[in-house]
């Protein structure tokens, strides 16, 4: 109770010595955040060790180092921690296709990547509510890549950026399967490297190779009349689609033994379609299937508003 | 009629009409034990020929009819689905090997839907009559893949006209809409022309400055019309685009079904002859089989 009282006081009303004791407690309060946040800094674009190297980014991602007694005048934003994390987590396993670049006359970090060109700058974008995370953002498009949490260690990968940018923008204007494939690996292995090092649950969606991944479509009763016109298209470019030996649908069979089924994986009562890849290795994905074959990224291109692969609502609205 | 008692009479002398029915029972019963032996022993053959021996005597053996043949046959009609669905496992076997492109489904007990082909929204294609070793075709479906084959010579398809006649209405509504600012221009010019008209007064020329005036009006409400028919027009569009949608993909089926006809019997019409003679040409297998084991034995 006393002590309560005394913090209560007044500034106005302490003793000199009160108020210079007061001021040093600040800037030595100040200094030691300071302080607190260079050790982080080096840990950050130091260490070795993966988990010192999240724990560095968790805490730098929301880390305050301004107080009321002491301010830095040169900064980094918090999402920039992000991207730094990032960096060291791909360079830690030798991937250096994303190249983290500082913008001239500030300190402000943006990547880009070998395979592409630097109209095309990728940075973090901090969420500004209690959520917290941050989305890959994609500058000149607007496009979310993925999201990402470090402390909830999660990441969700976004159907509809990556096909705005990798198809909608990129292949069809005429960039090469190649180039955007280095930069899908580099993305793709930065979700594998937060499972495997760190356990972080990572929703692959459209990336997703595994053959029992189902990619869910966003029109979840799909009409007959889409699958017809796959039906269609398929047999102009000499493919047959055939019966589902799923359910409900249809398949597909391409070169490579790649197998698309197109089907109701839903209850009796409740439609559910999805899309699965199968191959043998386990190496392709829905995604991969759009970047190869044009008949098939037509088909999903022109009949986007049934077929959009569902990313997780939570976080992609 | 008074019947007299007989009592010495032995059992083995009934009378004569008491004898013929003791007779025909025993008929009967051999049929039907004979019947019962060739579905334990897995005698298809056998089974064909007491379900309709009749038509067995006359497609395999080339005898006259013979109606005598088929005395005892009423007496299995109520099984029948039972023996189809017994008779149907060996005979889809063998048509499964000669027409690879038809499904079969029971729909009931001895009862065959015939589905024609795996591809997406294949076509059910009519029945298996297993009893008659027979493709009862749907006929409306026969006529489609019938004038398939017939219009392939012209290398048009089952619906290249509708397709086209269709298209043809679309681009005319893409046109209506594409001419609207035209149309726009049009209207403006002539409603200054009318306004021009109407501030004209001649005593003498009124005959013509009224017939004039008609004709502006008459082009103007044709432009209106159109007006209407643009603002129309994508509803339109989009049902017609689904109409087409429906016909290429009966074309994309026909085309299957024909590949896979002439794939496996070159020709339609051999594919005819091959139904036509299916009884014989799969009873005949049968013969053969029954052959083959008996000379291995």
């Amino acid at each position: 109770m006393a002590n309560d009282e005394t913090t209560k006081i007044d500034a106005a009303t302490l003793s000199t010595h009160g108020k210079l004791s007061m001021f040093n407690q600040g800037l030595k309060s100040g200094l030691a955040n300071g302080q607190k946040f260079t050790e982080l800094m080096d840990q950050l674009i130091d260490t070795t060790d993966g988990e010192t190297l999240l724990q560095a980014a968790r805490t730098l991602s929301d880390f305050k180092l301004d107080s009321a007694y002491v301010t830095f005048p040169h900064q980094y934003q918090n999402a920039d921690y992000y991207l730094i994390f990032m960096s060291r987590l791909l360079s830690m396993h030798d991937d250096e296709q994303a190249i983290l670049n500082t913008r001239a006359h500030s300190e402000s970090l943006y990547h880009v990547f070998e395979g592409l060109s630097d109209d095309y700058t990728f940075l973090y974008q901090v969420v500004d509510n209690e959520n917290g995370g941050a989305y890959y953002h994609e500058q000149t498009t607007g496009e979310n890549l993925f999201y990402v949490h470090l402390e909830r260690r999660l990441l969700r990968f976004n159907s509809r950026a990556f096909t705005n940018l990798f198809i909608n923008k990129l292949l069809l204007k005429g960039v090469g399967t190649d180039q955007i494939n280095t930069v899908l690996a580099t993305l793709i292995n930065f979700g594998h490297y937060l499972r495997d090092d760190f356990g972080f649950n990572v929703d692959f969606n459209i990336l997703d190779v595994d053959n029992a991944a189902k990619y869910e479509l966003r029109e979840a009763n799909l009409s007959g009349e889409v699958v017809d016109k796959l039906f269609v298209t398929a047999a102009e470019h000499d493919y047959m689609l055939q019966n589902s030996p799923a359910g409900h649908g249809a398949e597909i069979q391409l070169p490579g033994s790649l197998v698309v089924d197109v089907f109701d994986a839903g209850q009796s009562q409740k439609a559910d379609w999805v899309i699965t890849v199968h191959d043998p290795e386990q190496r392709v994905s829905w995604f991969d299937v759009l970047l190869h074959f044009d008949f098939m990224r037509d088909w999903y291109l022109e009949n986007i508003d049934a077929l959009e692969i569902k990313a997780d609502p939570l976080v992609f609205a | 009629m008074e019947k007299q008692s007989q009592p010495d009479l032995e059992q083995n002398e009934q009378d004569q009409p008491t004898r013929a029915l003791t007779d025909s029972l025993q008929q009967k019963l051999d049929y039907l034990s004979t019947l019962r032996q060739a579905i334990t022993a897995g005698d298809d053959r056998l089974i064909y020929e007491l379900i309709d021996g009749d038509h067995y005597h006359q497609a395999l053996l080339n005898e006259e009819p013979n109606a005598t043949r088929n005395t005892q046959v009423d007496l299995i009609t109520d099984v029948h689905p039972a023996i189809s669905h017994y008779l149907s496992t060996k005979l889809i076997d063998y048509l499964a090997h000669e027409y690879p492109f038809f499904y079969y489904e029971e729909t009931q007990l001895g009862e065959f839907q015939i589905y024609f082909g795996n591809w997406w929204d294949r076509r059910q294609f009519g029945k298996l009559n297993v009893l008659k070793v027979a493709f009862e075709f749907s006929q409306a479906e026969f006529n489609k893949l019938q004038k398939t084959f017939e219009l392939a010579a012209a290398h048009k398809r089952f619906n290249t006209d509708g397709i086209q006649r269709i298209s043809a209405a679309n681009d005319q509504l893409q046109a209506l809409i594409d001419a609207q600012d035209d149309r726009d221009r049009q209207k403006d010019d002539l409603r200054q022309q009318l306004k021009e008209n109407g501030q004209r007064n001649s005593l003498f020329d009124s005959g013509r400055i009224k017939e004039e005036r008609q004709q502006i009006i008459d082009q103007l409400t044709k432009l209106a019309d159109e007006d209407e028919q643009a603002n129309n027009a994508h509803a339109t569009m989009k049902d017609n685009e689904a109409k087409i949608l429906t016909l290429s993909k009966e074309d994309t089926i026909l085309a299957y079904e024909k590949q896979a006809i002439e794939t496996a019997f070159k020709s339609f019409e051999n594919f005819n002859e091959r139904n036509r003679s299916l009884y014989t040409d799969y009873l005949t297998t049968l013969i053969g089989k029954a052959q083959v084991s008996a000379d291995g034995e």
